[in-house]
């Protein structure tokens, strides 16, 4: 189960994911945290805590970064852990994304 | 003149022992020092010091003559050098006897060795050493060395030993079944004892060590010990064959022997057909007596009449079953009967089969399935037009008119057409000829071969493509971080879609490709598999489904695909072809070989999935045969493109190619850039085209 806490600083927000971002993790998503988001102008998605990750999971971050894009938001990933990453990159998320927002 | 030898712990000690057995003093012998002793190490490699003492001269005189003498005094000096060389050191008492020897025939054994006892002596001369050639099972010590040469020099110096050996070993035997459990086999290997003496050998400059070799064979295998073996393999009695088991127990010589046979099944025979007549039309144009070519007499149309019998059934002939061993029975391979599909014009009659109908017989096999049909022909009098219709046909098609515009004649057998085809389209799952021109028309001979053939490449690159996904699949699952769990909820299609969105976004536009020309061609393609392959396609990568998709049906899918693309491109069996004596903007396909006979083609396309010959002129276009390509005249003065294609292992032949012309054999292309006589190009072995 995700768990994310939020740290805003005026415009920027920071979202600290916790737990595996998988399916049980899409009601919290949807409806809570892009909510949340769609209300900064920049945001980084904090993936330190995060160590697996399944399909679905990888369906809900593209969702997300491609929601708050559209909004004019800009978002950011950070610190993903190698294995984390290294599923990124077989499934080419970082082509998908843009190379830019992974930081 | 008494000479001795005699060994001590030094010198001295050997020299006093020698004067006591001589019973003389020092002053009165000469001494010969054979061998100083070695201390070695705790008495190990030690030696014995070893001398000879002979009376002087003047001391013999003082002695008792005795009866040797005279020869004695004739030999004395070879006598000097006589000793006698021993295994071991020499005992005293053997160097007497050896001295007698000596003294009886002394010039026999000068430069001489010999063998007695299995020991080896000699004698050397101041000219000559003897030899020793060293047999096999011999081995020879000197001085407690192993002589390894094979010939050898020896000298009363050394000291040798003659050393040869014995071999034995064990009988060994197994005992194994087949895997059919047919026969049991019993493969035995004598054991044997070898004894080696070596004989005595009589004096001589050269001699050769030969042993003396007594083989004896024991065979300890014991028939309980077979019949033990056979009982835990469970053998039944009545399939061992004793005399066998005799033999191998009496064997000299290593061998395998067949101890137990089964009774082997009989495979019987499928249910076949028998054909009554002589179905093998001789298709394509003939050369006659004059060396013309007819293409008027194009087929020979094998044809039958109102109740003839086309074929007879054979019903199967089952085999026999067999038994193992191990008395359990061996059932022969099961065989069927025909199943006989009587198509129009058809009736069976117990086992005959019968046509009702006059017409051409056709008979299509596949594995057990045989379809039996009379294709009807019809015949067409005047012009295809809107007045008649297109022509859709489950027979041969003639039609004595024209084909006019925008007309369609479909048949599944041939269709002839004695005058023109204007912007119309042929279709016959047999050949197609025409005896005047075809302008901007389709024209296409055999059986939905482009159809499969378009498929089947699309279906190639599909299934190369979902090929590497199953593999990507495969890598995620095994990656640390990933969690595979959702694929019991929701399958695949979450990651699927991912997949789509970038790594394999080429695929659903082939997908969207493939499943559109299945609908289009749905009437024509024969097999349903065409068609499930699409479902089955959109269901994964084109629609939402909610339907939880599995790796393993993905990978069912991928595999019907593999087959499917591997029946699509194997060699369509030219039994179909297309004459026309002239073509212009049109397309002319055809599975089997592709004539034109007339002026040529001008902007055409040409498949042919046989030969394509062309006896007059290709001006601009594109042609292709599978099995190779000639053309009188390709090009023109003015340049106009005109590409001839062949597979990588076919020959392109051309009587005049002017420029324009583009050979493509393979991958490779060449572009004439003047005009060229005699063309006869192929592709060598660096993949580029050369001309012969």
């Amino acid at each position: 189960m995700i768990q994310y806490s939020l740290h805003e600083n005026g415009e920027y927000l920071d979202v600290k994911l916790a737990g595996d971002l998988d399916i049980d993790g899409t009601e919290v998503i949807e409806e809570e945290l892009i909510p949340n988001m769609e209300k900064y102008q920049t945001v980084n998605i904090n993936f330190e805590g995060v160590r697996f990750v399944d399909s679905t999971g990888m369906g809900l971050l593209m969702n997300m970064v491609q929601s708050l894009k559209e909004k004019g938001i800009k978002v950011t990933i950070s610190n993903v852990q190698q294995d984390v990453m290294n599923v990124f990159e077989i499934l080419q998320l970082p082509e998908i994304l843009g190379e830019e927002i992974f930081i | 003149m008494q000479s001795i030898v005699a060994k001590g712990k030094d010198i001295n000690e050997a020299i006093e022992l020698g004067l006591k057995l001589l019973g003389t003093e020092k002053e009165k012998v000469s001494i010969e020092i054979i061998q100083t002793e070695t201390k070695g190490f705790l008495g190990i490699g030690a030696k014995p010091a070893i001398v000879k003492l002979t009376k002087l001269e003047a001391a013999e005189a003082q002695q008792a003559p005795d009866k040797n003498d005279v020869i004695e005094q004739a030999v004395s000096e070879i006598n000097m050098e006589e000793v006698a060389v021993l295994s071991g050191f020499l005992p005293e008492r053997e160097h007497e006897g050896e001295h007698q020897i000596g003294t009886k025939e002394p010039d026999a054994l000068v430069g001489k060795a010999w063998v007695k006892n299995g020991a080896l002596f000699c004698k050397t001369s101041p000219t000559h050493f003897p030899t020793v050639t060293i047999g096999e099972g011999v081995k020879l010590y000197r001085n407690h060395e192993l002589v390894k040469e094979k010939t050898t020099i020896v000298t009363e110096n050394d000291v040798y030993e003659i050393k040869v050996e014995n071999e034995k070993k064990d009988t060994k035997w197994k005992v194994w079944m087949d895997e059919k459990k047919l026969k049991v086999f019993l493969y035995v290997e004598p054991g044997y004892k070898i004894t080696r003496k070596l004989p005595d050998i009589e004096p001589s400059q050269h001699i050769e060590l030969v042993v003396e070799e007594y083989k004896e064979v024991y065979n300890t295998l014991s028939y309980a010990d077979v019949m033990q073996k056979l009982e835990s393999l469970q053998v039944a009695h009545q399939f061992i064959r004793q005399e066998q088991i005799v033999k191998a127990l009496e064997a000299k010589e290593p061998g395998t022997y067949e101890i137990a046979t089964g009774v082997s099944a009989k495979d019987g025979k499928n249910g076949w057909i028998e054909l009554n007549i002589d179905l093998r039309s001789q298709s394509g144009p003939t050369v006659n007596e004059d060396g013309k070519v007819d293409y008027r007499e194009i087929r020979k149309i094998p044809s039958v009449e109102r109740g003839q019998v086309i074929a007879t059934v054979h019903p199967p002939v089952p085999g026999l079953p067999g038994v193992t061993v191990t008395n359990e029975p061996l059932p022969a391979k099961q065989t069927y009967p025909v199943v006989l599909q009587a198509g129009r014009g058809i009736i069976t009659v117990g086992d005959k089969i019968v046509a009702t109908e006059s017409g051409r017989p056709q008979v299509e096999q596949r594995g057990k399935l045989v379809k039996v049909s009379i294709a009807p022909k019809f015949t067409h009098t005047g012009n295809v037009d809107l007045s008649s219709g297109n022509i859709r046909f489950a027979g041969d098609v003639e039609i004595y008119g024209d084909v006019e515009k925008n007309m369609v004649v479909e048949a599944e057998g041939d269709i002839i057409v004695h005058k023109t085809v204007n912007m119309a389209s042929l279709v016959a799952s047999g050949a197609i000829v025409v005896h005047s021109n075809v302008v901007s028309s389709e024209i296409s001979a055999g059986k939905n071969n482009m159809l499969v053939a378009e498929l089947g490449h699309l279906l190639g690159i599909m299934q190369q493509n979902i090929e590497k996904m199953i593999g990507v699949i495969r890598q995620l699952t095994q990656s640390p971080a990933f969690k595979s769990s959702d694929f019991s909820r929701g399958g695949l299609q979450p990651l699927i879609r991912i997949l789509l969105e970038k790594k394999f976004q080429s695929l659903p536009p082939l997908v969207k490709k493939y499943v559109e020309i299945v609908r289009k061609g749905e009437n024509y393609l024969e097999d349903d598999i065409w068609r499930e392959i699409a479902v089955s396609l959109t269901k994964v990568f084109l629609s939402l489904t909610n339907e939880v998709i599995s790796l393993d049906w993905i990978i069912q899918l991928s595999r019907k695909m593999k087959e499917l693309h591997e029946i699509s491109v194997s060699p369509v069996k030219p039994d179909s072809y297309v004459s026309l004596p002239s073509a212009l903007n049109s397309r002319i396909y055809c599975s089997g070989d592709v004539f034109v006979t007339g002026q040529g083609c001008i902007n055409t396309k040409i498949h042919a999935g046989g030969m394509l010959k062309i006896n007059g002129v290709i001006r601009g276009g594109e042609v292709y045969g599978r099995l190779g390509v000639e053309i009188n005249e390709t090009g023109s003065e003015r340049g106009t493109p005109t590409v001839i294609a062949v597979p990588h292992d076919q020959k392109i032949r051309i009587n005049k190619a002017m420029e324009g012309t583009i050979l493509k054999i393979g991958n490779v292309k060449h572009a004439l850039k003047e005009t060229r006589y005699y063309v006869v190009a192929c592709i060598d072995k660096d993949e580029r085209i050369v001309f012969e």
